[in-house]
């Protein structure tokens, strides 16, 4: 037998033997990742309609956003390990910063982008610029917007998988218990779920995207 | 004499130190359907976007109703004054019965709520000559010419005294352009509007307005009724364009 098909069996057999501690950590990489995706979300969003509200503002923001980016995730993990100490919250944090650039990017893109005819005509009428914003802005920029949060969600939920190198839950206790006690077969089994998780919610997110594509054009 | 509506009273606007009016004044009387025409550039758009505050002028004062649109708060009286423009710029996202029903729900009004905005919108697309039951479509399933009634009739949801059109029949055939201009006749004779209505199109300028105000580099060269205009052309330019026209039958 192959070392390939040794280590796919072995990591069936970690799923049968395991199934509830490989079903607790899924979940636990669930909930990280989905408080940072809300939080990444919000904070994105916002700060996307601000910046499209304020163009002078807008290179500065995106160049600090860019720059928080490309840190390397495993070393913003370390960066914030003084300031706010080892586990979740840490975690929390950097997996926030992280997604909060693809975020601020496609809502500032999305809102700059729209046709000026259609934004005459909601002027031209009496919108306040919150009425402006919210019923016409927003949703035709929707497509753009949720290209950005399925491109973060997918991102979110992989970082997610290194965020127990700095003592928090999810499938990143399994990689890295599997790279320490060196069974590769665990570090496979957790990266594994962790691909059909984004892939799970990049296809549903991909539904959703395509339906507001479409009702924006 | 009716009282003026609109009234421009020297005003002067410049984009980039370029002037795009100079000293422009007009008067213009309730009820009347003032089409207006000149070279592209010459300060058409600019004009009606004064009268709805979308811009504000650098000196001189623009009136509605008898205030000065400086000192109006511009969401309110933009809600008063019916805007079309020539791309529609219809809502994509929202289907014809909330399109139509835009400003009522901006506005809030009590009168365009549940059932009522159905039966209401209904009733609009009929006076603009759309079947009813088009109202559950998105913009995109319409026609080009159904789009333009679509923008009208969203235009005149909220029952405005005065109606500005920036060239919407611009980007129709001549059929649909044909078709347009005998509705929107019957439209402004029927509620008695006041009409802004800007065209390139010297023949429809004189088929529609009352009053036709010919432009040139950002002056008003002449105002007058469509037939003085064909017979008495102020400025060369003026003679130029009713020349193409000869056997037009104006406005009476
Ligand atoms: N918002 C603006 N900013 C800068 N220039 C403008 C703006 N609006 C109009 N202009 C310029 O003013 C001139 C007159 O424009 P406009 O009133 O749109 O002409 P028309 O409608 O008669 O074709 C044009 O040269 C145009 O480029
Ligand atoms: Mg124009």
């Amino acid at each position: 037998m192959t070392a390939m098909g040794e280590l796919i069996q072995e990591i069936f057999a970690l799923y049968a033997g395991r199934g509830g501690w490989f079903l607790g950590l899924l979940w636990d990489h669930f909930l990280l990742s989905g408080q940072a995706i809300l939080l990444s979300g919000a904070i994105g969003l916002l700060l996307g309609i601000f910046i499209a509200q304020r163009p002078r503002l807008a290179p500065a923001v995106m160049g600090v956003c860019n720059v928080l980016y490309t840190i390397p995730a495993i070393s913003l993990l370390g960066i914030l390990i003084p300031f706010t100490g080892i586990g979740n919250k840490t975690a929390l944090i950097a997996l926030t910063i992280y997604g909060i650039m693809p975020m601020v990017r496609n809502t500032y893109v999305g809102l700059t982008t729209l046709d000026p005819d259609i934004l005459e005509a909601a002027n031209g009428m009496g919108s306040t610029p919150f009425q402006a914003l919210l019923r016409v802005k927003l949703p035709m920029a929707a497509g753009v917007i949720l290209a950005g949060v399925r491109n973060m969600v997918v991102m979110t939920v992989s970082v997610a998988g290194i965020a127990s190198f700095v003592g928090a839950g999810g499938l990143g206790v399994s990689i890295y218990r599997g790279i320490t006690i060196y069974n590769p077969a665990m570090t496979a089994a957790g990266s594994i779920l962790i691909a059909a998780l984004a892939v799970l919610l990049d296809l549903m997110l991909g539904r959703v995207e395509k339906y507001f594509k479409k009702r924006g054009s | 004499m009716a009282e003026p509506v609109i009234q421009f009273d020297r005003v002067c606007k410049s984009f980039d130190g370029r002037p795009v009016l100079r000293d422009f004044s007009l008067s213009i009387e309730k009820g009347t359907f003032l089409t207006v025409i000149g070279r592209s550039g010459c300060g058409k758009t600019t004009a009606l976007r004064l009268v709805n505050g979308l811009i504000s002028a650098d000196s001189g004062r623009v009136l509605v109703q008898g205030r000065d649109v400086a000192g109006a708060d511009p969401v309110a009286l933009r809600r008063g004054i019916g805007y079309t423009i020539q791309n529609v710029g219809l809502f994509p996202h929202m289907t014809v019965e909330k399109n139509v029903a835009y400003v009522p729900a901006i506005s809030k009004s009590p009168l365009w709520k549940g059932e009522e905005r159905r039966k209401r919108a209904a009733e609009l697309l009929e006076s603009v000559g759309l079947e009813p039951g088009l109202a559950g479509r998105y913009p995109r399933e319409l026609s080009g010419g159904q789009r333009q009634r679509v923008g009208i009739a969203r235009a005149l949801a909220a029952r405005p005294d005065i109606l500005l059109m920036d060239e919407p029949f611009g980007a129709v055939d001549e059929i649909t352009r044909r078709q347009l201009q005998d509705e929107i006749l019957r439209l402004h004779q029927e509620w008695g509007i006041t009409i802004l209505f800007v065209t390139h199109d010297i023949e429809e300028a004189l088929k529609l307005g009352t009053r036709v105000l010919v432009m040139e580099e950002g002056r008003a060269t002449q105002f007058a009724p469509p037939s003085e205009v064909m017979e008495r052309p102020a400025t060369p330019f003026a003679a130029q364009l009713v020349r193409r026209s000869r056997d037009f039958a104006p406005r009476l």
